[in-house]
């Protein structure tokens, strides 16, 4: 901890301060969960409607909430009180209005880092969804619409970010957040869907049942185009694990969170650069170098875990290098 | 001209490593007329640059800064001081003109900050004692003296019952403590009586064990004599100061004098150890850490870098930032 | 300049904007005068009678759509959860004309001059306390005049860099200072947002009325914080501290960082080393020159000041004496805005600056002299009573709205402690027009200009914070009672 150099830093830039880019970071990894909650909220819904037999929602509270077995289970056949839970319940710390409240506290804390653009959708978006009505509505009104609305609040605020924000050190911190975020999310959606049948991969289930999970993850048609022969667990795997060109793939998100990651790197911050990018570069080539058949051959759970582990070392490591500040 | 060694050590330790640490020191002995400092040496742990300034009261005051993770500070002070011999008052002056002295002065640059009392519950009740009518009959010199006995005769000298955050009416209620509660006692006293008096910390040099306040630093009053200045009175000793303290600071009260103090980032948790060692020119000389430590109580007001996780300290930044 | 024909004959009573419009007769009306409109308000008036009441309604909901969306808020918390407020904004701007602008402005600038060298004196060789012009029991007795301030240079001897002293026009039509504010003084960017809006709102008007432009505050505010920085070098590094997004204020502090384009930054993202402030980034530290605080002097540095602060730097005040880091405001500069030293500055003026002053005080009562504490408490009714040492318009009692109740319990509260507080005959502010439902409604109101002073001078921007008084019949126009805001325009000339 030793004063690196005079005012203004290289080519008199500012640096950015740990907290500015520990708030940014935050900012965008609940910007993204919120899309990812919207997004198996809306199929789920939908597929809801579509079941013969009583549709449950418990694998998504699973993933999303952190309710005890027997509340999950008391809620799991009730679909507007799950909606109103996920969306706008206070006393659910990952429900929509409590997430957005608290990307919108980390912009607040770093307005001056964001555009004004981008402050004004995350600051439309946490009004909206404090509505009073907006209960009611999940209540009485058709759900598909009113969760549309919110998402494409939320790619509001996306394609914002990738039109105004400027290419420095706080964009890469918001596509570090970004990605790290859903990369954990889509190996938490598969273990969790595969736990559902027990990991085996042979047991065929219905078509509807992956039909909507891959739809849940916007990737229904590009599984359409890559496999012809209908649904196979391994191919499912296959997709969300290793499809480079899948936006939602484990694969794309590390590769994405790598990509950025390296832009963060300093004359003056070397080992703490050097040992993440050690961390991402190990995980990296793991996924990379991995089939579905030699995942399938080692153990979904166990693969999908380590995984987890190692997303969950990076962020703890990020926290420890780049934004301790308190 | 007594000269004495002193070594005074104080020495935190936390539990787990701690930083961003910025510390006050008042170590630097008085230097004037009646005390001479012929060697000073502090080492601080991580030795960092202390830079020095004097206080509105005249003190010299130390500041420096440990921002890299620690489990220890140690500081250690070591000095040699000669002291001189004081000229009492000859309270010569009519007694009632000393009085009428001290109204005029009342509201006068410095006297005005010696004068002001704090309310406190009881002050009505020690105000009746002060007000007892007696000691404004005799001359200042003589009133400052008794009610010096006052104080001494009427608290018990007792160890580790009260801290530097036990407030004037628990004293007060527990008519006990040590050299810092007896010396805002008198300060109490003298104000009431119109007369100006300021807080003093430093060592005290005792003979044979023969004063108290050793293996720490000692506190004691001064009080402004009219038409001779200020005079030193140590009521848990029942003297008139001479030439055995050696000052380091004076001020209104306890914090304008504080020692060594500090603010760090991490856990609240520390251990504070103190130890003064004293040797006369006579004595054994100069045995550098030999000092004896004592636990000592501390209250943990500092910044703590785990408030993430305690809702208590989240709220109440939350209604600081409301300021 | 463009010259505006005006025709000069219109009977603004017969519309339907203004039949409501009544004018109190002991009471300075900024738009009226003898029943009918003041010159430099034709202009406005014209143009808004022009608009139907539906497009001016629009137009307020319009504006207020625009705060609430660009976050212009502060937040009400109230059983742990925040709520989102919008500080009111009445969508008709006060206006001011040059010469009643130039008075001020000389007014203002005569009082930062003595109140600066007082702050100077009163740290170092106290000439005023020992020539008698002010008792030193009234400094000696204010909690914030701060021994820790004694002998401790500050850059070009300036303390009030940032002022944003209250003014108030009594009903015979001249302007009287309310309260000088010389700590953390906020509000300024309502000035700048509430021009904004204005623009947005009535297009083409402003030029249309050669109203003078307050975009310059933010550039001379940040030349000055630069020309303070210790260290010579081309780009200081300049901050802006504030306690965090919990501040009613922090809206403010984002403004003001993201136009000066400095770091916003809070207590933990800085450090003290070897007595000089640092801020904690990404690539380690970066030495700090400049502090633009917006954290009040008792929570700036736990080690000198509250210990228990959670939004200070320990060890700040170290590396300010050594002149390591400018901090602006100063420290310490509560002992000039204390309500019972405000009685003092009249004398101040003449004192230091051999001149009479241009901007009278309100007469004020000290609760701590007897005599004066007793001419209050038979007149209460028409007296307004303050606390010395509090702002924002807590802690006040007025006496003619009080509850007999009210009052003794104030009373019992001012015996405590009777140099705490002050009284003011309670003053008759002037109106100007507000729009309420479709009629132009006359309310009361205040000015805050602010003021800068670098070591070049002290710049006043042309414009301000009106605060009004929504209420009918209110006098207090402070946010927390029920206050909103104005555009405040002062014309060219």
């Amino acid at each position: 901890m030793t004063p690196l150099w005079g005012a203004g830093g290289p080519e008199g830039l500012l640096n950015m301060l740990s907290r500015v880019a520990d708030s940014l970071y935050w900012m965008s990894r609940y910007m993204e969960r919120t899309e990812g909650i919207l997004r198996m909220l809306k199929i789920n819904y939908a597929s809801s409607q579509d079941d013969t037999q009583e549709f449950s929602w418990k694998p998504v509270l699973k993933i999303f909430t952190f309710l005890e077995e027997e509340e999950a289970n008391a809620l799991a056949h009730d679909t507007r009180a799950v909606l109103q839970f996920m969306v706008t319940g206070k006393d659910n710390p990952n429900s929509v209005l409590n997430i957005i409240t608290l990307a919108r506290e980390n912009g607040r804390s770093v307005q001056d880092h964001i555009t004004k653009e981008m402050w004004q959708c995350i600051n439309d978006f946490y009004h909206n969804i404090r509505q009073d009505k907006l209960a009611d509505l999940f209540q009485h009104e058709d759900p598909i619409t009113l969760l549309d609305n919110l998402i494409k609040q939320g790619l509001l605020y996306f394609g914002t970010t990738d039109v105004t924000m400027a290419r420095g050190e706080g964009n890469s911190f918001i596509n570090i957040g970004k990605f790290l975020e859903r990369a954990i999310q889509s190996t938490d959606i598969l273990d969790v869907k595969f736990s559902d049948m027990n990991y085996e991969m042979d047991k065929t289930t219905d078509t509807t049942y992956w039909k909507y999970f891959l739809m849940s993850i916007a990737g229904y048609e590009l599984y359409l185009k890559t496999y012809r022969g209908g649904f196979e667990a391994k191919n499912v795997v296959e997709q969300i694990v290793l499809n480079e060109q899948f936006p939602r793939s484990v694969i794309y998100s590390i590769n994405q969170l790598h990509r950025y990651f390296e832009r963060v790197k300093h004359e003056h911050n070397k080992t703490d650069f050097n040992q993440i990018d050690f961390m991402i570069g190990k995980i990296k080539s793991k996924v990379k170098f991995s089939t579905s058949d030699s995942i399938v051959a080692e153990g979904l759970h166990l693969f999908l875990n380590e995984t987890k582990k190692g997303l969950f070392d990076i962020g703890d490591k990020l926290n420890h290098n780049y934004f301790a500040y308190a | 001209m007594p000269r004495f060694f002193i070594h005074h050590v104080t020495k935190y330790t936390y539990p787990e490593p701690v930083r961003d640490s910025a510390n006050q020191i008042m170590l630097y002995p008085v230097k004037d007329e009646n005390q001479e400092v012929q060697s000073q040496r502090i080492t601080i742990t991580g030795e960092p640059f202390v830079e020095q300034f004097r206080d509105y009261y005249g003190n010299e005051v130390g500041s420096f800064m440990h921002i890299s993770p620690h489990t220890q500070l140690r500081i250690d002070s070591n000095m040699v001081v000669i002291t001189k011999p004081i000229k009492f008052p000859t309270d010569e002056i009519a007694i009632e003109q000393q009085w009428d002295h001290l109204i005029q002065i009342g509201n006068v640059v410095p006297y005005i900050d010696f004068l002001k009392q704090e309310f406190f519950n009881a002050l009505p009740e020690v105000k009746q004692i002060a007000d007892a009518g007696f000691y404004k009959s005799v001359s200042v010199f003589v009133a400052v003296q008794q009610l010096n006995t006052y104080v001494y005769d009427n608290f018990d000298y007792i160890k580790g019952i009260t801290s530097v955050e036990t407030t004037l009416d628990e004293i007060w209620k527990l008519r006990a403590g040590v050299c810092q509660d007896f010396a805002h006692m008198l300060l109490v006293m003298l104000r009431l009586l119109n007369i100006p008096a300021r807080y003093v910390s430093g060592y005290v040099c005792p003979h044979d064990n023969d004063l108290r306040g050793e293996g720490a630093t000692h506190a004691w009053v001064e009080a402004y004599i009219p038409f001779y200045g200020w005079l030193g009175l140590d009521p848990t000793n029942n003297c008139v100061v001479n030439d055995r303290h050696v000052r380091l600071a004076i001020g209104r009260n306890f914090s304008d004098c504080s020692p060594v103090k500090g603010s760090y980032k991490g856990v609240a948790r520390q251990t504070l150890e103190v130890g003064v060692s004293v040797s006369g020119e006579d004595g054994p000389g100069p045995r550098p850490d030999s000092s004896v430590l004592t636990t000592q109580v501390v209250t943990g007001k500092l910044e703590d870098g785990a408030g993430d996780d305690n809702s208590y300290r989240r709220h109440l930044q939350m209604v600081q930032q409301q300021q | 300049m463009p010259v505006i024909n005006v025709p000069k004959l219109i009977f603004m009573q017969t519309s339907e904007l203004m039949q409501s419009y009544l004018v109190d007769s002991n009471t300075w009306d900024e738009m009226y005068s003898d029943s009918s409109v003041r010159d430099h308000y034709r202009n406005a008036v014209e143009f808004l009678e022009k608009l139907s009441i539906e497009d001016l309604n629009k137009r307020e909901e319009f504006a207020k759509r625009l705060f609430m969306s660009q976050g212009v808020t502060f937040t009400v918390y109230s059983s742990g959860e925040g709520i989102e407020k919008i500080f009111p904004f009445d969508i008709i701007p006060r206006i001011i004309t040059s010469a009643e602008w130039d008075y001020i402005e000389k007014g203002i600038k005569q009082r930062l001059k003595a109140l600066n060298l007082f702050l100077k004196d009163i740290y170092s060789n106290q000439f005023i306390l020992k020539d008698g012009v002010i008792p030193a029991a009234m400094i000696y007795s204010c909690p914030h005049y701060l021994r820790e301030m004694h002998n401790f240079p500050v850059p070009y001897d300036i303390y009030v860099h940032i002022s944003g002293i209250d003014l108030i026009r009594n009903n015979d039509g001249s302007f009287y200072i309310l309260e000088d504010n010389l700590r953390t003084p906020s509000g300024v960017s309502y000035m700048l947002e509430n021009r904004e809006i204005t623009k947005r709102i009535f297009p083409y008007l402003l030029p249309q009325s050669n109203v003078r432009s307050v975009t310059e505050y933010p550039t001379i505010l940040h030349r000055n914080l630069v020309s303070l920085s210790p260290r010579q070098i081309k780009n200081p590094t300049i901050v802006l501290l504030t306690p965090g997004i919990y501040n009613s204020a922090y809206f403010e502090h984002t403004t003001l960082a993201r136009l000066m384009g400095v770091e916003l930054v809070e207590g933990s993202d800085l450090v003290v080393d070897n007595h000089k402030v640092y801020m904690k980034t990404t690539s380690g530290l970066q030495q700090v020159d400049v502090i633009y605080r917006r954290v009040d002097d008792e929570f700036l540095d736990p080690l000198v000041f509250d210990p228990g602060s959670m939004l200070g730097v320990a060890g700040i005040m170290s590396a300010y004496r050594k002149g390591n880091v400018a901090i602006v405001n100063a420290v310490g500069n509560g002992v000039a805005d204390d309500k019972a030293v405000y009685t003092f500055v009249p004398a101040m003026i003449r004192y230091y600056l051999n001149e009479e002053p241009l901007l009278q005080n309100v007469p004020t009562y000290q609760l701590g002299k007897d005599e004066e504490r007793e001419h209050v408490f038979n007149n209460i009714g028409e007296m307004v009573i303050k606390k010395t040492n509090e702002s924002g318009g807590y802690g006040m009692l007025m006496g003619s709205a009080a509850t007999a109740e009210e009052i003794d319990q104030y009373k019992a509260e001012v015996l405590k402690n009777p140099r705490q507080f002050i009284a003011q005959p309670i003053i008759s502010l002037s109106t100007v027009p507000c729009y309420m439902d479709g009629k132009l409604k006359p309310r009361r109101v205040d000015l805050r200009p602010y003021a800068l002073c670098g070591p070049d001078g002290i710049e006043i921007v042309p414009g301000g914070l009106t605060r009004v008084a929504l209420r009918e019949g209110s006098l207090i126009v402070n946010s927390s009672q029920g206050g909103g805001s104005k555009d405040t325009w002062v014309l060219a000339q």
